[in-house]
């Protein structure tokens, strides 16, 4: 049994891990990070619109500061979000852009003068300031009130992640690629580090750390059609939830984003309606104004996807070989402008579909997109209930997307989470707390019971086969678990996964051999992801109401009174078919924005009793406070600054607002 | 055919360059697999359906399968090329695939391109070198957006090795540094925020391992998926690495 | 010059010694070596093809070479310093382009089997330059050894005897067809090598470049194939006057 030693290890090499051990290393701490694969092919690269953050440059973003996207932030998430966190988030995105542009991040810069941009189906020209010139610019996206993100054309994660990726290299921080943590190593109590599976050899070793760090990103894979890459599997959530120990967060809280290439659910981006692209149904008529007359294309995801399913129900979608499909239109902003600002999107029409968008449409239907469930932790990024344990990015719920989140803030929230879970971490780590003192006995134990997890399933007799088993899972997760659940849909979806979930203790493999082995790396974790498929399902059953993605339409109203809380999912039977869930309330008494409608979609909604309580708090403040500056009101109503690490603590310049 | 709407599938033969070092039976061979054709099959999709139906041991790397991440680089009929984003409809119907060639095999298709890629961008340190501190609450420094553009014009490099493989140069010098390397150089030569100076770049390349190692075969230039002017680039570390080895 | 003291994040490239200069200046070298020679061929290709207009032609050419036109009297002597010269260039061009032939059979071979697979023009070109300067630097040698040693055997009628009664005809053919090539795609290699040419669509530009390539390459060759058939053609006939020299009609003896 070989162990490895060092202080911090970050499992997942995406945008949200390599921050995360860069923070660790730089405070003088050592970091191993492990990674499925090379750090630079995590799906963060896959990002291809944007990354929000309050800079305020372009002249469509004027006015924009830390305020305008906490609103912006907590009316997408449906008043689900951790609002003290939210608030952490927004005042760190400004930083996480700057750092990145230090780092080399080629970021589109604002061009002072007359552009011509697509608004609304309208050419109208703006005209950009003078003094903004050369500074970061930003783009529309879904659910924002000023334009706010920053991109490089549409490359901006993978611009993002080799920034982040080199960093790592120039803090000489090792990756161990190609290796899989298969198992937490914990007592209970405190979390030691992992049991990690050499994808090529085989081989199993024992990573022994003062704090484990999982950042391994989403779970998409579990429904068939997504826009996910196919190493997104959750593994590490699902090692979190076999602790029994950890709980994951809102894990029924899944987002479909509007426009995946149709059948293959590869992602055009968010940036296309950004740009001024159309929604067409199969008269070529552009519906979603009759929806959403005031948001239109881009109201939030949500919205927009459940709007396109509905009008497909309607009998109204395109119908295609595959099926039926609405069409996307970037037609109207033209040959220079797909082929400069949106590259991607054209390579992808051309090398998946055979078509050119600058003069096709391009046959759209939403696909699953995001995970807002994740591990649960606290604002510090650490496990509520295992100690030594953190998360952060995708993976994690330390609670800033709530029931939704918004295009472009969650390469924002991996970097800016990488940058505060870092800084946690490394506290952590400076601090006695730390100290661990295992015996070699529990390391054993551990890595014993893994390795015969792995003979069993290599000797096992068993007939199931691994790819039929997740192939029906993601079928039942996408037609059951989707965009419209109903309590009927769910309950039959969650009668099959522990049906499922039963039936693959019983795989049997047809390549018996132990050294990489695709055949076997699907047998077992097909058994995990079934356990995150439930707690989605499962979540989402006994959740009776609509909040932001979560859309039953049994019950489309959203419901404060009863369910504005955080579902808490456990596994503390190993041989458990369903989780246990608890719930965690939120505490609107300390909400700096009380739950309100959100700007679009369906208005109406149950109340939580103490709203109006909160609401007349609020005014009185306002008004005590009313010749005060926006931090001074902001400081009365809920603090957060407190919370933040100090190296990331203090405002934000703007052209507005210059720091002294 | 009768049926109206029924399409006729052509029915594939893939051929793939079989051998797993890990196993010392193992002999590299090549082994034909029959497949049908469905319509928008890519050979993501021909490769996994291989995989689950005919045979489970198969290796190969798919990450994204959008053409983004630079994971399934091979060998299409002798091509680097990415595989998830190639159709086989562009292909006959006798298909060859074979590993990357330079780089460490792993096994079937799958190759190590993240360790020669980590090795390359250490030896080049391929980040922004400054000891000018940044006060993240700071407004950033300018920069002219045409600059930005080209900048990201080149690092737009997924890192999928199809140049290095492409290269009869790397074939015959192992530690050549290759197209991706020379381009990295270009990147940050021409980013304001690195202040390296022409003279920290000849240390880096100016060798035959370097960009005078290149002779200009161009076949990194015409195999690389996001199209980067490495021809171009090329051309340009070298004049300016000549004109430092000549003062 | 000054050397960058201040790099950060573990750069530490100051504290490295200063790498040599010598790989640039090679580089270099070898391409102004092939310019040179590529250059010089087209010369050569003017001087030689002036068979085609005419004995006198050819005549006055290398008369003109031997001074005979400055100084009033030949001195085949300036012939042989300006083979040394080429021949010195031929030599440092060859000498640094070894430094690119496959070193060994393991890398013969790979750069082969490369090719095969690739079925890439530019590559497959490579190829071809390595196997026609490998030819030259045999025929090439023995044609410049040849001109260094016997300057003054140089005209219509002593050229068209060495061709034909000297027997260097099939030399001149492999030799023709060698240098055309090499030089061709040699001049087409030193455009994309540096950038020369490359205006606002390089890749629009190479493919022009790659077609006037081959167009010289024609030229050259049709050229060259036409002069080598007069040098024949007047070899023949005058294959029973060997080590006659020419004189051009109504011009006084140049040889005395
Ligand atoms: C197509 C697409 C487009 C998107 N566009 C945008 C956008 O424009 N703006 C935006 O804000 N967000 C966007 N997102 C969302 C955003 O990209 C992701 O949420 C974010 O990048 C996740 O980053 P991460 O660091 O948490 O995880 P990832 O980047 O997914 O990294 C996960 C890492 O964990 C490793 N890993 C996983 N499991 C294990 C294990 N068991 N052991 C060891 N290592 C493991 C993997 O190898 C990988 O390195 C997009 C998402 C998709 C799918
Ligand atoms: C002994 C004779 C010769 C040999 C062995 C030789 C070999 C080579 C080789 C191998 C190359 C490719 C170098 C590289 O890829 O970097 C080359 C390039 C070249 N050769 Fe030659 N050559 C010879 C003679 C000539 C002659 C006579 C000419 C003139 C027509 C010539 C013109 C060129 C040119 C222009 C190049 C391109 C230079 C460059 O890429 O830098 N060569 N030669
Ligand atoms: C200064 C140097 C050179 C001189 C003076 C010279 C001179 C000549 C002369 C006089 C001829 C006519 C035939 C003959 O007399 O034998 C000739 C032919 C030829 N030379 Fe050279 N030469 C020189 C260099 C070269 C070089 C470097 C090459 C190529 C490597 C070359 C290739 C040829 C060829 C191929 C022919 C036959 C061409 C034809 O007839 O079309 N020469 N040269
Ligand atoms: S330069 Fe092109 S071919 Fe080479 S690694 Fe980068 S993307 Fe791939
Ligand atoms: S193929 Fe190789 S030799 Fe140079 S031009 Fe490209 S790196
Ligand atoms: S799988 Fe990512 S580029 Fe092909």
């Amino acid at each position: 049994m070989n162990i490895i030693y060092t202080d911090v290890l970050v499992v997942g090499g995406g945008l949200a891990g390599l921050r995360a051990a860069i923070g660790a290393r730089r405070r003088g701490f050592e970091a191993v990070i492990l990674s499925l694969v090379p750090p630079k092919r995590s799906h963060s690269a896959a990002a291809q619109g944007g990354m929000q953050a309050s800079l305020g440059n372009a002249i469509k973003g004027e006015g924009d500061n830390e305020d305008v996207h906490f609103e912006d932030t907590v009316r997408g998430s449906d008043w689900g979000a951790d609002q003290q966190v939210v608030r952490m988030f927004v005042n760190t995105a400004p930083k996480a852009v700057r750092e990145l542009a230090a780092w080399g991040v080629p970021w589109n810069r604002v061009q002072r003068g007359d552009r011509e941009v697509v608004i609304n189906g309208q050419r109208v020209t703006i005209t950009e300031k003078d003094a903004a010139h050369g500074l970061i610019t930003a783009r529309d996206f879904g659910g924002t009130k000023k334009w706010r993100t920053c991109y490089t054309s549409d490359g901006t994660g993978h611009a993002m992640l080799f920034a982040m990726s080199d960093q790592a290299i120039a803090n000489s921080i090792p990756v161990h690629e190609r290796t899989e943590a298969i198992a937490l190593i914990h007592d209970g109590g405190r979390c030691f580090g992992a049991i990690v599976r050499n994808l090529v050899s085989g081989e199993l070793v024992a990573y022994l750390a003062r704090a484990t760090v999982i950042a391994t990103g989403g779970f998409g894979r579990v429904y068939r059609v997504t826009t996910n890459a196919v190493i997104n599997e959750g593994m590490g959530a699902a090692i979190a939830l076999e602790t029994g120990v950890a709980a994951l967060g809102n894990m029924e809280a899944v987002q479909f984003h509007p426009t995946g290439i149709f059948p293959a659910g590869i992602l055009v981006t968010e940036g296309c309606r950004g740009d001024g692209g159309l929604l067409l149904d199969g008269d070529r008529h552009r519906f979603m104004p009759d929806y959403e007359p005031e948001k239109k294309e881009l109201a939030s995801r949500d919205v927009v996807s459940r709007r396109m399913e509905q009008h497909i129900r309607a009998g109204k979608g395109a119908k295609g070989r595959f099926g039926e499909h609405v069409w996307l239109d970037i037609t109207i902003l033209g040959r220079a402008h797909v082929e400069k600002n949106l590259r991607e999107v054209k390579d992808i029409c051309n090398y998946f579909l055979g078509v050119d968008p600058a003069v096709d449409l391009v046959p759209v239907r939403p696909a699953q997109h995001y995970s807002m469930g994740g591990v649960r932790t606290n604002h510090t990024g650490q496990s509520q209930t295992l100690k030594g344990l953190f998360a952060c990015g995708e993976a994690a719920c330390w609670d800033m997307h709530g029931f939704n989140r918004l295009g472009g803030n969650s390469v924002a929230e991996t970097v800016v989470a990488g940058m505060i879970v870092g800084e946690f971490v490394a506290d952590f780590c400076a601090s006695p707390e730390s100290d661990i003192t295992i015996s070699t006995g529990l390391v054993r134990e551990f890595w014993e019971r893994e390795n015969a997890r792995i003979d069993a399933l290599i000797n096992s007799t068993g007939t199931e086969d691994a790819n039929v088993i997740k192939m029906r899972m993601q079928d039942l997760m996408t037609s059951n678990v989707g965009i419209f659940r109903t309590g009927d849909a769910l309950k039959a979806a969650v009668d099959e996964l522990q049906e499922l979930l039963i039936k693959s203790r019983n795989i049997g493999l047809r390549y018996k051999v132990k050294a990489s082995n695709p055949e076997l790396v699907t047998a077992y974790r097909v058994q995990k992801m079934l356990k995150l498929a439930l707690c989605v399902a499962y979540g989402a059953l006994q959740r009776t109401e609509s909040r932001g993605a979560h859309f039953r339409e049994d019950y489309p109203q959203r419901n404060d009174r009863d369910w504005l809380k955080r579902t808490l999912a456990t596994w503390p039977g190993e041989m458990d078919t369903l989780p246990t869930l608890n719930y965690e309330d939120l505490d609107i008494l300390n909400m700096e924005l009380p739950p309100g409608w959100r700007g679009y979609g369906a208005k109406d909604y149950i109340d939580h009793p103490d709203t109006a309580a909160r609401q007349a708090q609020i005014e009185e403040i306002k008004n005590s406070l009313a010749t005060a500056d926006r931090f001074a009101i902001q400081n009365a109503l809920m603090r957060f600054e407190h919370l933040l690490p100090e190296r990331f603590q203090g405002r934000n310049e703007r052209l507005g607002e210059i720091l002294s | 055919m009768s049926e109206a709407g029924a399409t006729q599938h052509r029915q594939l033969k893939i051929s793939i360059l079989r051998y797993n070092p890990q196993d010392p039976n193992s002999e590299p061979h090549m082994q034909t697999f029959p497949l049908e054709e469905a319509d928008g099959m890519t050979l993501f999709i021909a490769l996994n359906e291989i995989r689950e139906k005919q045979d489970a041991s198969l290796q190969f790397d798919f990450v994204c399968r959008a053409g983004i991440c630079g994971s399934c680089g091979m060998l299409i009929n002798g091509r680097p090329g990415l595989a998830c984003r190639t159709l086989t409809m562009h292909l006959g119907e006798e298909i060859t695939l074979a590993p990357l060639p330079v780089f460490e095999l792993i096994g079937d298709l799958s190759v190590n391109t993240g360790k020669w890629m980590r090795a390359m961008s250490e030896r080049l340190e391929t980040w922004i070198h400054t000891n000018e501190a940044v006060d993240l609450r700071k407004m950033e420094e300018r920069m002219e957006p045409q600059l930005a553009e080209e900048i990201y014009e080149l690092d737009r490099c997924i890192e999928c090795g199809c140049c290095v493989a492409a290269c009869g140069t790397a074939r015959m010098r192992e530690d050549f540094v290759g197209a991706v390397g020379i381009n990295k150089i270009a990147r940050f030569k021409i980013d304001p925020r690195d202040k390296r100076t022409d003279e920290d770049f000849y240390e880096l390349v100016g060798d035959d391992d370097g960009v005078f190692g290149c002779m200009s075969l161009l076949g990194c230039h015409d195999v690389c998926p996001k199209e980067l002017p490495l021809q171009t680039q090329i051309a340009f570390v070298r004049r300016k690495m000549v004109r430092m080895g000549m003062k | 010059m000054s050397k960058s003291i201040d790099l950060v994040a573990g750069a530490g490239l100051r504290d490295k010694t200063r790498k040599s200069r010598l790989p640039a200046r090679l580089d270099f070298l070898q391409s102004a070596s092939g310019l040179f020679l590529a250059l010089f061929m087209w010369a050569h290709m003017i001087f030689v093809s002036s068979i085609l207009l005419g004995k006198d032609a050819m005549y006055t050419i290398t008369k003109m070479f031997e001074g005979y036109y400055v100084f009033g009297k030949s001195y085949p002597g300036l012939v042989s310093c300006v083979v040394a010269v080429v021949f010195f260039v031929f030599i440092v061009h060859a000498g640094l382009a070894l430094r690119k032939f496959p070193i060994n059979y393991r890398q013969y071979k790979l750069f082969r089997g490369h090719m095969k697979m690739m079925q890439h023009e530019d590559t497959s070109l490579w190829f071809v330059q390595v196997y026609t300067g490998f030819a030259m630097f045999f025929l090439g040698s023995v044609h410049l050894y040849i001109m260094l040693t016997h300057p003054d055997k140089i005209g219509p009628y002593a050229s068209a005897d060495r061709v034909w009664s000297d027997l260097m005809w099939p030399l001149y053919i492999l030799l023709l067809l060698a240098v055309e090539f090499h030089g061709g795609v040699g001049l087409y290699r030193l455009a994309v090598k540096w950038g020369w040419l490359e205006g606002k669509n390089p890749n629009e530009t190479r493919k022009k470049l790659k077609k006037a390539k081959w167009g010289i390459t024609i030229v050259l060759l049709t050229l060259g194939f036409l002069s080598l058939a007069a040098y024949i053609k007047i070899g023949i006939a005058h294959s029973d006057q060997v080590g006659e020299r020419y004189t051009p009609a109504g011009v006084e003896q140049p040889h005395q």
